[in-house]
């Protein structure tokens, strides 16, 4: 079976097809910006992009995801390396401690700004609120996604 | 034990390749079993810092990271005494080959213990650097000035560190009599470059961008899956083992039985999940593992009924019969880790005569003593066990032990191959070496102008850091009798009174207990704060005034705390109406940090909720050498003080924990984190001490205080529901 990754055509081998999204990103495709937290989609580290749409990778059979396309954390920043407006933002705020659930919380911030260019606390808590940081980074995440939303309405 | 020559040691690690590196004469110590007690001295730091050939400076980091950034604060310090920006200096995580034993980071000990060395290693790099210098000159060594990555002379003649280094790998045995050279960081007539800036914390554009960092993102070649069942309770037997229908599943491997370990090795992760459900153990527990036994055992009236608690920590004219104005009784809950990274190790076993014969990646607190536990347990030399440690995805002190790790190792020797175990978030819950159960009994009176006169403090609490299954059974019992310094922490009261007696006694609970970000400090302080607080109230008077008041004049830097946090939390007004309240706390951590915390809360009936509106932070701890990551360390406390208070509740029942994953074990979510000021007080005379843990331990008390202020309601039990303001 195949699938598109951040753009890239990967095929799925045959010992690979009854496991997860999340597993066969990280442990079959290498790409292991995504993390496994909790298994049953309640923490939001693993979460990916489907078709656009944010979704719990650790919850996906790699069969549904067949000829879709996937975006991960490492589909973010440009080709020439450049980070996207919400990895900058992050970066300028420093908002990861131990940094295991930032994947997913950027992520999950892309998929809100996506939705509303111009989110106020209450949207950004709504939309965050699935995204669980044992850390509690939450106060400088709130700040960056608001950074970002700026920046990427001067950018278009 | 050898006595070997550090100069030796470093040579037969490859470490002294070239360039420049300071070493004194170094004598291995003996090892504790667990944790790792070697703490740095200015011997063992010197490994740490080094000159490149190409003059560049290689820095060891003697931290593990979890997101504390230490490694970013003492390269700071390095930076400092060695003229150079913080991203010039290479940081790397040494395995455990490559330098000798560090301390667990643990206990916020990370800046406290390891400020100084690490700037006696660099400056004395410096000064060699600079003797260097002079002879290459021909000039006096005062006449060598400090420059940016080097040296220069009054005549502008400049001198990289480049220039002073070659590819002939050299060590500088220093002479103790000779002194210490002059530490930058701790000269506070100094003009700072790097102590005292917010730089940005090492490793943050890999976090940013998914790189791998953590141990479950290593490259392994040939690799297999793993995992092996978890008790309950570590001093749990098994009784009955079934494996009926493991090895049909699809993708198994092996499957793995040794004396009390039952494990499984399977072609991919969905392979291990099935194999692991066909697997059945029934267990043998010494005790019952249930709520109202936690209860019963913690009963701090029934031990106090009983006479003197085990460990009396300050008996000052004692008055058992005075008039008490304050007795109540508090109740702390269980907490879990909960860390969001669900722990792997990768095992390799190597039979070829060419280097070491097991390699163990992990994220650990204390990669030493996984080494030594992963020689025990194999019964391989030490010397040919490696570990290399990664970062963690938080630690909160729940990272010490070899579990883990003991797993990878056992299912890749049974099957040669590399073994990768990723623990479920269930088996993350089951094996939480939990924060203790404690309960409290504070009693205080007071005299007629409303000064303190007697303090009475007893407690009962689960063990912290002498707890069961951390060292052998034939030592526990006399490694307790030395105390258990989680279970005392934050037991002393700064308040003045002329009677205090403060006792407690610490029991072995049904659960694994161990050692949760601030001990026994969190819990002592809320109940320390809250009788405080009621008191005050009861006495009509301003609680940080009333505070104040009573400390001795051994507290200033606390009374400075509340006195700034007042002055901090009057900047937003609270909210008119029914059900706001604002509370405050105070508190110190191992006598060197000071904090206090004003939380502004709304009790809503409408909603049915507690809702923390906003917090504000005042912490000292001394030289502020990164003013932003001290305050990344204060957000996250905050957040911890709001799961402490309001949100985390470990359930257990039916022999079992019943709390498995994060939706029957709430942790603080964004909507439950509110705004909050903090405030670093800088102390530039006075060393760095840790804070990792500090407004932990009077967040959840000025929580309570605000409550108390919303609505009447005074907290006797952790975590707080709306439905128990409700009951008053």
């Amino acid at each position: 079976m195949k699938l598109t990754v951040n753009g890239e055509p990967r095929q799925v081998a045959e010992d690979w097809q009854d496991e997860t999204l999340l597993t066969v990103l990280r442990e079959h495709f290498g790409l292991t910006g995504s993390r496994f937290s909790c298994g049953i989609g309640q923490c939001g580290a693993c979460l990916v992009h489907i078709e656009g749409a944010p979704v719990s990778s650790c919850l996906v059979p790699i069969k549904d995801v067949a000829d879709k396309s996937v975006l991960t954390i490492e589909g973010l920043a440009a080709e020439d390396g450049s980070l996207h407006p919400l990895q900058q933002a992050w970066l300028d705020a420093n908002v990861p401690q131990c940094g295991y659930c930032q994947s997913g919380q950027i992520m999950q911030a892309l998929a809100l700004l996506q939705r509303n260019p111009d989110p106020d606390d209450t949207d950004i808590d709504t939309a965050m609120s699935g995204n669980l940081c044992r850390c509690g980074t939450y106060d400088r995440i709130r700040a960056s996604i608001k950074t970002a939303a700026v920046v990427m309405k001067e950018i278009g | 034990m050898a006595i070997l020559s550090r100069r030796s040691f470093l040579t037969a690690t490859g470490v002294v390749a070239g360039g420049l590196t300071a070493v004194y004469l170094f004598r291995q110590r003996a090892a504790a079993v667990s944790p790792t007690f070697i703490f740095p001295d200015n011997e063992t730091s010197a490994t740490w810092v080094q000159i490149r050939p190409d003059g560049s400076c290689r820095m060891y980091f003697p931290r593990m990271d979890m997101g504390q950034n230490a490694n970013t604060g003492l390269a700071q310090i390095v930076a400092e005494e060695l003229n150079l920006a913080v991203s010039e200096i290479d940081g790397v995580m040494p395995s455990t080959s490559d330098v000798p034993p560090f301390a667990v980071t643990a206990g916020s000990m990370s800046l406290t213990a390891f400020s100084r060395p690490v700037a006696v290693a660099a400056a004395n790099l410096r000064e060699s650097l600079r003797q260097r210098a002079a002879d290459k000159l021909g000039k006096p060594m005062d006449t060598i000035l400090d420059d940016v990555g080097g040296f220069r002379t009054a005549e502008n003649q400049v001198l990289s560190y480049r220039e002073l280094v070659d590819g002939n790998g050299a060590v500088i045995d220093f002479d103790e009599d000779k002194g210490l050279p002059v530490l930058y960081t701790f000269d506070s007539s100094r003009l700072k470059r790097q102590v005292g800036k917010s730089a940005q914390p090492l490793g943050m554009q890999a976090l940013v961008t998914g790189a791998p960092v953590f141990a479950g993102d290593v490259p392994m070649d040939d690799v297999l899956y793993g995992r092996a069942v978890l008790p309950p309770v570590r001093n749990a037997r098994m009784a009955t083992v079934s494996t009926a229908g493991v090895q049909q599943v699809k993708g198994f491997v092996a499957l793995v039985e040794q004396s009390e370990f039952v494990g499984v090795v399977c072609k991919t992760p969905s392979a291990v999940d099935a194999a692991m459900a066909k697997i059945q153990v029934t267990w043998d527990l010494q005790q019952p593992i249930n709520q109202q036994e936690i209860d019963r055992m913690v009963d701090v009236d029934a031990a106090m009924a009983e006479g003197d608690l085990e460990h009396v920590l300050v008996d000052e004219a004692h008055r058992p019969d005075a008039n008490w104005g304050i007795d109540l009784r508090f109740d702390v809950q269980v907490q879990s880790h909960a860390a969001q990274e669900a722990r792997v190790a990768i095992a390799r076993f190597n039979d070829t005569d060419d280097g070491p014969k097991l390699e163990i990646w992990t994220g650990t607190q204390d990669p030493f003593a996984i080494k030594r536990f992963a020689s025990m347990d194999t019964g391989m030399s030490e010397d040919d066990v490696v570990v290399y440690p990664q970062r963690l995805g938080g630690g909160f002190g729940g990272r010490e032990h070899y579990e883990v790790e003991r797993d990878a190792v056992r299912l890749a020797r049974a099957v040669n191959r590399p073994v990768k175990v990723q623990w479920t978030r269930p088996d993350e819950f089951m094996a939480s070496r939990s924060r203790p159960a404690s309960s409290h009994r504070v009693r205080i009176s007071v005299d007629e102008a409303g000064n303190l006169q007697d303090w009475w403090h007893g407690y009962v609490t689960g063990h912290v850091v002498m707890s069961r299954e951390r060292l052998p059974n034939w030592l526990l019992p006399i490694a307790r009798l030395g105390g258990d310094f989680g279970v005392t922490k934050g037991a002393l009261s700064p308040y003045e009174a002329a009677h205090q007696r403060i006792e407690c006694k610490d029991v072995d609970l049904p659960i694994d207990l161990g050692v949760w970000r601030s001990l026994n400090c969190g819990p002592a302080v809320f109940a320390r704060e809250s009788a405080m607080d009621e008191l005050a109230v009861g006495l009509g008077v301003d609680p940080v005034d009333f505070k104040i008041s009573q400390m001795s004049d051994d507290w200033p830097r606390l009374s400075n705390c509340l006195r700034q946090v007042r002055k901090l939390s009057e900047k937003r007004a609270l909210p008119v109406g029914a059900g706001y309240g604002r509370g405050y706390a105070c508190g110190t951590y191992d006598g060197r940090c000071y904090v206090a915390i004003s939380a502004d809360v709304h009790v809503d009936v409408a909603t049915q909720q507690i809702k923390v509106l906003h917090l504000c932070c005042a912490q000292d701890v001394g030289m502020a050498v990164n003013p932003d990551q001290l305050r990344a360390q204060m957000e996250s406390n905050l957040s911890w003080s709001i799961g402490m208070a309001l949100v985390e509740r470990f359930e257990v029942a039916d022999n079992t924990i019943q709390s498995s994953n994060f939706d029957n074990y709430a942790i603080p979510r964004m909507s439950d984190m509110p705004s909050v000021d903090t405030l670093v007080i800088d102390q530039p005379d006075i060393p760095p001490a840790g804070a990792g843990e500090v407004p932990l331990i009077a967040g959840p008390a000025a929580i309570a205080n605000a409550i108390r202020n919303a609505c009447g309601y005074r907290a006797l039990r952790l975590p707080i529901s709306f439905a128990d303001t409700q009951r008053a």
